[in-house]
């Protein structure tokens, strides 16, 4: 108490302390958001920037779309050209939530906003335009001192070199002036016409500006390699019918979203005639669609590579063979370990070690449980209930095929190597769901369960109407989690492949690793790969939101 | 406690014969043996010989104890666990320090564009890290040839490569926050009226109150570290600072192909480390896994 009364009162202003309060929470959290800067959110922007590139072991040459076009074909062209079509609707979207204000005044306001958004997004733009021009600059430097006398600064000189070349320095001034531009614009705007929404209009106005550009870029882009490709084909005498493709294939999707949604709104309709009604036009949709893509995307994916397009499938297999068991297993058993029941946590400890335990051990463990000796343990079950020896890892026939000899080959299904596999990633993330489960049912208000049985619900009823329903958000995150994961899963895939089981295994994520990690690397093809596998994971969690803003019930 | 909340069982549960809580435990028990038979035969399967193994033995006649000697000597265990040791432990302490006081400041601090930074950073574990993988592994081989012509030592093969991406974890960062968070406001005001900073708050009365959360996360982290195979199989092409996952695949697939006995030595002895971490931090890391449900 002494201690305090000796200090003397603060004098020190509101503002100074709010600066310094400023400046400590910056210092404190400038480590963690520079190392999550360069080693989580660059990469994406360098991905992209590699795959545009022959860059083998160094980088090389410019060369546009051709990595991807080598992945995936002509659809190549009809994914970019949505791509840019995106960003383009994306900033008119933005622009019009900008001027979207009932009030004139306030759209004025709105409206001033465009100039210092563009100065800010035009600034946005020029640091990532001089960031691609000083990349190969920067990165070249290990070649470019190969071979000289190693002397202590000769690096750190030819960094600053990197920044004066004509090239670098001209983008460098061009950014730094938008930059001085904005810094001096904002808060003049702010001052004069910004009124009490100006971050949000200056945020809407940089982003739309931004988004337009990009768009632009995108299409120029892919307008470009598509009359390459055009021309190229002319010249050897074939048609490349690339504008229909496009046509036709972006039919087929906006047909199979607009059968998805006819089909929800038939489920709200009352009356049983017309849910009839829009059903059956849902399926006539269905089949269109399905028609349109059935035709157009074997030819499309004709000039693809085979590892990516069976990467892909595979993938998917995978996804499809093990997110949905370990999800029904993990509600299973989170559900029993929600009862009354004695050793609960015993219980629970015990699930949750498979999820713990190192993947590289416990896949090891399963390889020799499913070995394909006659002995191994697995062998000696099938055995002992009568079955015929399998193989497991070693099997690159599909299970369909193995189940009926003789089925044409889309139909064989994934291989028994895979399905073991499967098995090993559903027993790994049992107990984990089981955990995130038993957690979210913990949730549930007890006297939601005591109000339905006093209205006479059995425990069925009472688990189908009340449990799945309130449980819907911790699906839901689970599902995203599972999906996320599964698509780049790695480990296991790797330590429980054989050449025996020939590429029946091998998921995008090993197909990537393999392309980056041989002796002959190709980090721009494996990053183009990276890319559309990303992008593929992006539009499944919108899918996924989509659909769980319609049916997760968030009590 | 949890277990005394009213359950859809209980009802079922006061009948003369509880048939239904007998099927109930029936179902766990078969969970319980389909979660640990693998590792239960791991450890039975280590301790046999080569023969007892091949011939799917669940027991083994005699315990070979000798197999983890063996094991330990052939797959040069003692340099990849020290090299995994070492990683994880470097890898810990740099998260520690980069990511508790960040944890700090987007909790209890006010600052311009807070919630934006914040859901910057949230926004990174939505990043596939195969998405990350191939610039990660060209930035560091960048930073590697910068260490070496100005401090003298590479990224590549060494630990930098194997640490320094890691020591920033979303992840973490998170799960400190939603703990710092719930410290009462009271504490702060009393803290200030002592004529305590933020720094000195932080270091004085969050740090020790937060031993469970940070338990957590060092749990995971080293989760995390002790089971990487991906990363290190890129940026390491010597024993030198390889990890003891990358060093049991290479065991498993080229110095003892056959050995499988010893090589199921090898797997308990990778995995022993986390049983035991994990038994005894198994109540907050329960715990942290079902407020935030996310694994490091």
């Amino acid at each position: 108490m002494a201690a305090r009364a000796a200090r003397p009162p603060k004098t020190t202003s509101r503002r100074a302390r709010l600066l310094r309060e400023n400046l400590t929470a910056y210092a404190l959290i400038s480590p963690a958001m520079i190392l999550l800067f360069i080693f989580g959110i660059f990469p994406v922007g360098f991905a992209f920037f590699v795959s545009l590139h022959r860059w083998r072991r160094f980088p090389g040459d410019y060369m546009g779309l051709g990595n991807y076009v080598r992945a995936l074909g002509d659809l190549t062209y009809v994914l970019f050209f949505w791509l840019a079509v995106g960003a383009l609707i994306y900033a008119a979207v933005l622009f019009w939530r900008l001027l979207r204000e009932d009030n004139p005044a306030e759209r004025r306001r709105a409206f001033s906003a465009i100039l210092p958004g563009a100065a800010a997004g035009g600034a946005v733009l020029t640091f990532v335009g001089w960031s691609a021009i000083l990349l190969p600059l920067i990165l070249n430097i290990p070649q470019r001192i190969r071979g000289q006398e190693r002397v202590p600064g000769l690096f750190v000189n030819e960094l600053f070199a990197s920044f004066q070349m004509p090239q670098a320095a001209d983008a460098g001034n061009l950014f730094l002036a938008l930059l001085i531009a904005a810094l001096i614009l904002i808060p003049f705007w702010r001052r004069l016409l910004g009124g009490e929404k100006w971050d949000v209009h200056l945020l809407y106005a940089a982003g739309a500006a931004v988004a337009a550009v990009v768009g632009v870029l995108l299409m120029q882009l892919t307008l470009e390699t598509i009359s390459a490709a055009v021309e190229a084909a002319r010249i050897a005498g074939e048609a490349l019918p690339v504008w229909s493709q496009i046509i036709l294939i972006s039919a087929g999707v906006g047909l199979l979203a607009a059968a998805y949604g006819l089909w929800t709104r038939a489920g709200r309709q009352d009356s049983s005639d017309r849910r009839t009604l829009i059903t059956a036009l849902a399926a006539v949709v269905l089949l269109i669609a399905g028609y349109l893509l059935a035709a157009q995307l074997p030819t499309a994916l004709a000039a693809a590579d085979r590892n990516v397009i069976s990467g892909f499938g595979i993938t998917v297999m995978f996804v499809l063979g093990t997110v949905p068991f370990q999800l029904a297993l993990g509600l299973a058993f989170g559900y029993l370990l929600y009862q009354n029941i004695k050793a609960k946590s015993l219980f629970r400890v015990a699930y949750f070690i498979p999820y713990v335990m190192p993947f590289v051990a416990t896949s090891i463990v399963f390889t020799l449980i499913f070995g394909h000796r006659p002995l191994s343990i697995m062998n000696q079950v099938f055995t002992s209930l009568g079955l015929p020896l399998q193989k497991w890892l070693l099997e690159p026939k599909g299970v369909v095929e193995l189940l009926i000899p003789g089925v044409p080959d889309v139909l064989s299904g994934p291989s028994l190597a895979l399905i073991v596999i499967m098995i090993y990633t559903t027993w790994t993330y049992i107990g984990y769901d089981a955990a995130v489960f038993l957690a979210g049912l913990g949730n549930i208000p007890a006297d939601v369960y005591e109000a339905a049985r006093i209205d006479g619900a059995n425990s069925w009823q009472m688990f189908r109407r009340i449990t799945l329903p309130l449980l819907s958000p911790t699906t839901f995150f689970l599902t995203l989690i599972a999906v996320i994961g599964t698509f780049q899963a790695f480990t296991q895939l790797w330590i429980m492949r054989t050449p025996a089981a020939q590429s029946s295994v091998d998921t995008i994520g090993v197909t990537i690793f393999e392309t980056i990690n041989s002796t002959d690397p190709n980090m721009g093809y494996g990053s183009a790969m990276a890319f559309v596998l990303f992008g593929v994971i992006l539009i499944l969690t919108f899918v996924q939101n989509r659909i769980a803003s319609r049916s997760v019930f968030y009590g | 406690m949890a277990d005394q909340r009213i359950s859809p069982a209980r009802a079922t549960a006061r009948k003369p014969i509880p048939w239904g809580t007998l099927v109930i435990y029936a179902v766990l028990i078969l969970g319980l043996l389909q979660a640990l038979f693998p590792l239960f035969w791991m450890l039975s399967a280590s301790l046999m010989s080569l023969t007892e193994v091949t011939s799917g033995y669940l027991l083994p006649g005699e315990m070979r104890f000798n197999n983890y000697a063996e094991a330990w000597q052939k797959a040069q265990f003692a340099q990849f666990m020290w090299n995994s040791v070492r990683i994880t432990v470097i890898t810990l302490v740099g998260q520690m320090l980069v990511c508790i006081p960040a944890a700090y400041a987007f909790a209890r601090m006010h600052f311009f564009g807070r919630n934006t930074l914040f859901a910057v950073m949230l926004a990174t574990l939505m990043i596939p890290d195969v998405a990350t993988l191939i610039p990660n592994y060209l930035t560091v081989i960048w930073f590697g040839r910068l260490s070496e012509s100005l401090l003298g030592f590479g990224w590549i093969n060494n630990w930098p490569s194997l640490t320094i991406p890691f020591m920033a974890s979303a992840f973490t960062i998170f799960l400190l926050r939603q703990f710092f968070m719930q410290i009462p406001e009271d504490l702060w005001d009393a803290a200030r009226i002592d004529g305590a900073g933020h720094l000195r708050f932080l270091w004085a009365v969050v740090l020790p109150l937060s031993r469970a959360p940070i338990m957590t996360s060092v749990t995971f982290g080293f989760i995390g570290s002790w089971n990487a195979l991906l990363w290190p199989l890129l940026v390491t092409q010597t024993d030198a600072w390889r990890p003891i996952g990358v060093g049991l695949t290479k065991f498993v697939n080229s110095d003892a192909p056959t050995e499988l006995h010893l090589q199921m030595a090898a797997a308990v002895m990778m995995i022993l480390p986390i049983l035991v971490l994990y038994f005894f931090t198994q109540k907050s890391f329960t715990q942290g896994i079902a407020s935030t449900g996310l694994k490091g």
